[in-house]
């Protein structure tokens, strides 16, 4: 790969200004890019370079002086995102340092940050669904939130776009509440897998069991190579398997000679000019020299991540827009969502000991959301809906603990597969409530002197009720296909655990409610674009990194065209 | 113990920085009748003993390598030092003085000293008390997950040290690091043992 350009100096004024490089940086780079726009990506973290800087992608457990342990000064520095559980030597080096990057929970709220070039696309768990019309018009029918500007028909065709670029693997299914993308050939279920869904679709006419929908090659694309089935995706794929920022995007807009991406600058705000009534350019803190410093262009897309999008426009304050740019509504910082998470059950499934598989696929089941789709299937105890993720396998060596035994016997045993398990936990839509949300804090200030982000969330009645029947349901299906020694149960997380954040800039028809209009431009300050989770007007139940794609390439592309014809 | 194989092994254990204290308490211990044979970053000498004598109940040799010919006793050893702070440092102290005084009350010695036959009544009695740790999903306990105890964490833990060592996991588990391909129904018998990656 070329080298990518870093020297921001030579240069202050680009065409275009994109924060942030994770999935929806990517993505506008790329886009603005390929379309003839000099752009500058600004990114808050160090480099991070496709295949040279994945320092782990090859080590075995041995290999680690601690075997995937972290010391405890380790431990401190990730205090908040290591509750998810996700954090240890192999990755930990992806994952942001929450000392020098505090934010306040006024109500538990687990904020999962990367600040390095490619961000959470190198970390995240890469399922693509595509979002339908039960999505887009469930807050007009039901009346939370506000209206999505927006319907499955104008980004359908975006979807395509992005799918067949990133490379999405999966089945098709014919759901009109769950459209299928454009697939690559799916990965395989395995026996249990195979089992399980055979009984299911049997049990519960209208329900399915598929493979995973995942940004996972299972063919050469774009020089890119197949999955190897190694399953250690988040210490970054030496082949390219998976859909990153690093591997895919970023790369891709570097080719054109029209990006440059300046690393270690974290931007302060966005410069508003009241003479000309739009924005002109970003203020940076660089983040090792505490230089600050400014830079300048016709457009700029915010893509720092929901909650940091949403940060910087609300320390962008100028005499137009004093609470925040483009807060003319109140609504920046408010109707923060994501989704309810480990809320499920497990069990243990007779017979198939003959059985194994080969390969560690970086890929679980999924079962479409059933409840609330129409009359027949309404549930009079909430609103909205979930879906199941899930998977089967053979318990390994770490079942050992718990068997009452010990010994030479026992040890040898442990070297053969035991039985087969098999799970699933469901992931519930969140309503988008106004008191659920985020706001500067100017009391505690991260390393650079800057603001930080006080995060005020909790579940409500309405998520509260959808866990309830996950849990229930979970439960009843795994009765209902014949497992054993079953397992239900909720964890009770609180928000964040998805790392499914979104709101806070929502998408709206309404300027007075809403801070985003249907291309996702700022209503009130059109050359600023924001295109990440903060864009989203209501959660569904689905994974949304393909829908912040699919938004990133119709907003880029709207940016262009308005930008041929002066309109910026 | 010769003192040049000492030096050898305690700097490749934890590097120069701490191979001085280490040293000293191993010559200290070569004063005595059954010493331990390595030395330990953190615990005693007296500590180690025990761990030693733990995981190799635990996981004794047969046909296959036991876990003290793995180090699997040394690896723990390092996983408190550097990866526990200092309270559940001290929690391991505790917990190991607290299972020596229940050997000592029960058979008149401490856990290292008692002969397999007693070692292994000891196991059962914990096998039998311990609770046991919740189900996992993707890494990580479903439900609240109450405390299981002195004895099952450190069993967890020797599991791990055994079964994530070089020599099991390439020559007796099934070593594949590059699968290529993913088949979700392969005939056990074509496999052997579980995959160890």
């Amino acid at each position: 790969m070329a080298n990518f350009n870093i020297d921001a100096k030579q240069n202050m004024t680009y065409d275009a200004i994109v924060i942030g490089s994770g999935i929806s940086g990517g993505w506008a780079a790329k886009e603005l890019c390929e379309n003839g726009l000099k752009t500058l990506v600004l990114e808050r973290g160090r480099l991070v370079e496709h295949v040279k800087d994945y320092p782990t992608m090859n080590l075995d457990p041995w290999d680690m002086e601690l075997r995937g342990g972290i010391s405890p000064e380790l431990q401190k520095k990730h205090y908040k995102g290591g509750r998810s559980g996700f954090i240890g030597e192999t990755n930990e080096h992806f994952h942001a340092n929450d000392l020098e990057n505090p934010y306040t929970e006024v109500k538990p709220f687990m904020w999962v940050r990367a600040h390095q070039m490619g961000g959470r696309s190198i970390l995240w768990g890469k399922q693509c669904y595509r979002w339908s019309d039960l999505d887009f018009e469930a807050n007009a029918k039901d009346g939370h939130g506000v209206d999505w500007p927006i319907r499955y028909k104008d980004i359908e065709p975006w979807y395509t776009y992005v799918e067949k670029f990133a490379g999405i693997s999966g089945e098709s299914l014919g759901l009109s509440h769950l459209p299928d993308s454009h697939f690559l050939p799916a990965m395989e279920l395995n026996c249990v897998e195979k089992h399980v869904k055979g009984r299911l679709e049997k049990e519960y006419p209208g329900r399915h069991l598929i493979i995973g929908r995942v940004a996972h090659l299972t063919e050469p694309l774009n020089g890119r190579g197949k999955c190897q089935y190694r399953n250690r995706c988040d210490r970054g794929c030496p082949y390219g398997a998976y859909f990153s920022s690093n591997a895919v995007t970023l790369p891709a807009a570097n080719a054109t000679g029209n990006l440059t991406i300046r690393p270690f600058s974290i931007v302060q705000s966005i410069i508003y000019d009241e003479e000309k009534g739009k924005a002109i350019g970003v203020r940076i803190i660089d983040a090792e020299t505490n230089e600050v410093m400014e830079y300048f262009a016709r457009i700029i897309f915010c893509n720092a991540s929901a909650l940091s999008s949403t940060q910087i426009l609300l320390n962008s304050t100028s005499g137009r827009f004093p609470n925040g740019l483009g807060n003319d509504s109140g609504e920046l910082g408010h109707n923060l969502m994501d989704h309810t998470y480990r809320i499920g059950a497990m069990g243990v499934v007779d017979g198939f000991e003959d059985q194994y598989f080969k390969g560690r696929r970086p890929n679980g089941i999924y079962i479409p959301r059933y409840v609330n789709l129409d009359e027949k299937t309404r549930s009079d105890k909430f609103v909205r809906g979930f879906g199941f993720q899930g998977g089967g396998g053979r318990s390994g060596w770490g079942a050992g603990a718990n068997l009452e035994n010990f010994g030479g016997d026992f040890k040898d045993s442990l070297m053969k597969p035991g039985p087969w398990e098999f799970f699933i936990t469901g992931f519930a839509e969140c309503l988008p409530y106004h008191d659920n949300k985020v706001y500067l804090n100017k009391d505690v200030l991260d390393k650079w002197g800057q603001p930080t982000l006080s995060i005020d969330c909790e579940w409500k009645e309405n998520e509260k009720a959808l866990n309830k029947q996950i849990r229930e349901d979970a439960k009843e299906m795994l009765e209902r296909v014949g497992l054993k020694d079953i397992v239900d149960f909720d964890n009770q997380h609180e928000p964040g655990y998805g790392i499914h954040e979104m709101g806070t800039a929502r998408m709206g028809r309404d300027p007075k409610t809403s801070v985003l209009n249907g291309t996702n431009q700022v209503h009130a300050c059109k050359n600023v674009f924001v295109t990440d989770g903060a864009c989203m007007t209501s959660s569904s139940c689905v994974n949304p990194s393909l829908t912040y794609m699919a938004l990133t390439a119709r907003a880029a592309h709207h940016a262009v065209t308005e930008l041929k014809k002066f309109n910026l | 113990m010769n003192r040049r194989n000492a030096l050898k092994k305690s700097a490749l254990l934890a590097g120069s920085a701490i191979a001085v204290p280490s040293l000293f308490s191993l010559l200290q211990s070569c004063k005595q009748q059954n010493r331990l044979d390595w030395a330990p970053v953190f615990l005693s000498e007296d500590q180690a003993k025990f761990i030693s004598a733990f995981v190799d109940t635990l996981l004794p040799r047969t046909e296959t390598p036991g876990a003290l010919d793995v180090k699997t006793d040394i690896f723990l050893d390092l996983v408190f030092a550097k990866t526990y702070d200092t309270k559940a440092q001290e929690n391991v102290v505790n917990e190991i003085k607290k299972f020596n005084e229940e050997c000592k009350q029960r058979h008149g010695k401490v856990f290292a000293d008692l002969n397999m036959e007693e070692r292994m009544a000891v196991f059962k009695n914990k096998e039998a008390e311990s609770p046991k740790f919740n189900p996992k999903v993707w890494g990580t306990a479903v439900g609240e997950q109450k405390p299981v105890g002195f004895y099952r964490s450190l069993k967890s833990m020797t599991l791990w040290g055994y079964f994530s060592s070089e020599e099991i996991g390439v020559k007796h588990l099934n070593y594949d690091p590059v699968p290529g391909e993913y088949r979700g129904c392969v005939p056990l018998s074509e496999i052997g043992n579980t995959w160890s990656l």
